[in-house]
């Protein structure tokens, strides 16, 4: 399942959503230039499900059955909900004999290696106007404290 | 938390510019707003979304009710 929220880089081609018709129009344009083969919900024009949620650009959750909170990333890697899900879904069916499964949590931080150049060719698609405010973020960025 | 104002709303929400975003430290609380919704263990917010394609209604507690649901959130950028 797919969430659709609001556009992070909005640009010249895709601008900031103001109507529900144009947010539905950039969530076709997703889905066909991505080729998002999954059911696409799309959210509200306030993003009442993406506040809830959390509001990061692409996150990744897990809601177990039933409907409670099984994993929760603040970014996306298939690879680590992949292996996440595996273990989830074996906790349920692969305990030893006279045992059950009795849930801790954890939060650990992970990393990812983005490409600047080529994420910025990507943001390109949208006009000059996202790869220029992405250049003055990264400026931002390295001008703030360390957390 | 940048244009206090306007968060709560559809214009604050679907800011024109990323950079004017970051620059009012809006990205900062949005990550604030992630630690801050519910952990794992915690029972799930639902919500009613049309899908997109059909329109129909789908309302999230029906996925999740007899299987695991992954979610995930995402733009066209």
């Amino acid at each position: 399942m797919f969430i659709y929220t609001r556009e992070a880089h909005p640009g010249e081609n895709v601008p900031g959503h103001d109507s529900f018709e144009r947010k539905l129009a950039c969530a076709k344009l997703l889905r066909e230039e991505a080729g998002i083969g999954r059911d696409i919900l799309v959210d509200d024009l306030d993003g009442t499900m993406h506040r809830a949620y959390g509001l990061m650009p692409n996150m990744t959750w897990v809601i177990g059955r039933g409907g409670r909170v099984a994993y929760k990333a603040n970014w996306t890697s298939a690879a680590n909900v992949e292996a996440f899900l595996a273990r989830f879904l074996a906790a349920g069916s692969e305990h030893p004999t006279g045992t059950m499964p009795v849930m801790y949590e954890t939060q650990q931080a992970e990393f990812r290696y983005p490409d600047r150049k080529r994420f910025t060719e990507h943001l390109s698609r949208n006009g000059p106007q996202a790869a220029a405010e992405f250049e003055r973020a990264q400026q931002l960025w390295a001008g703030r404290p360390p957390p | 938390m940048g244009e206090a104002d306007n968060r709560g709303g559809a214009a604050g929400y679907n800011y024109a510019h990323f950079d004017d975003y970051v620059a009012a430290g809006d990205d900062a609380a949005d990550e604030a707003a992630f630690w801050a919704s519910p952990r794992a263990g915690q029972r799930a917010p639902d919500f009613t979304l049309p899908r997109l394609g059909d329109g129909a209604d789908v309302t999230i507690s029906d996925l999740w009710r007899s299987k695991p649901l992954v979610m995930e959130f995402g733009s066209f950028t």
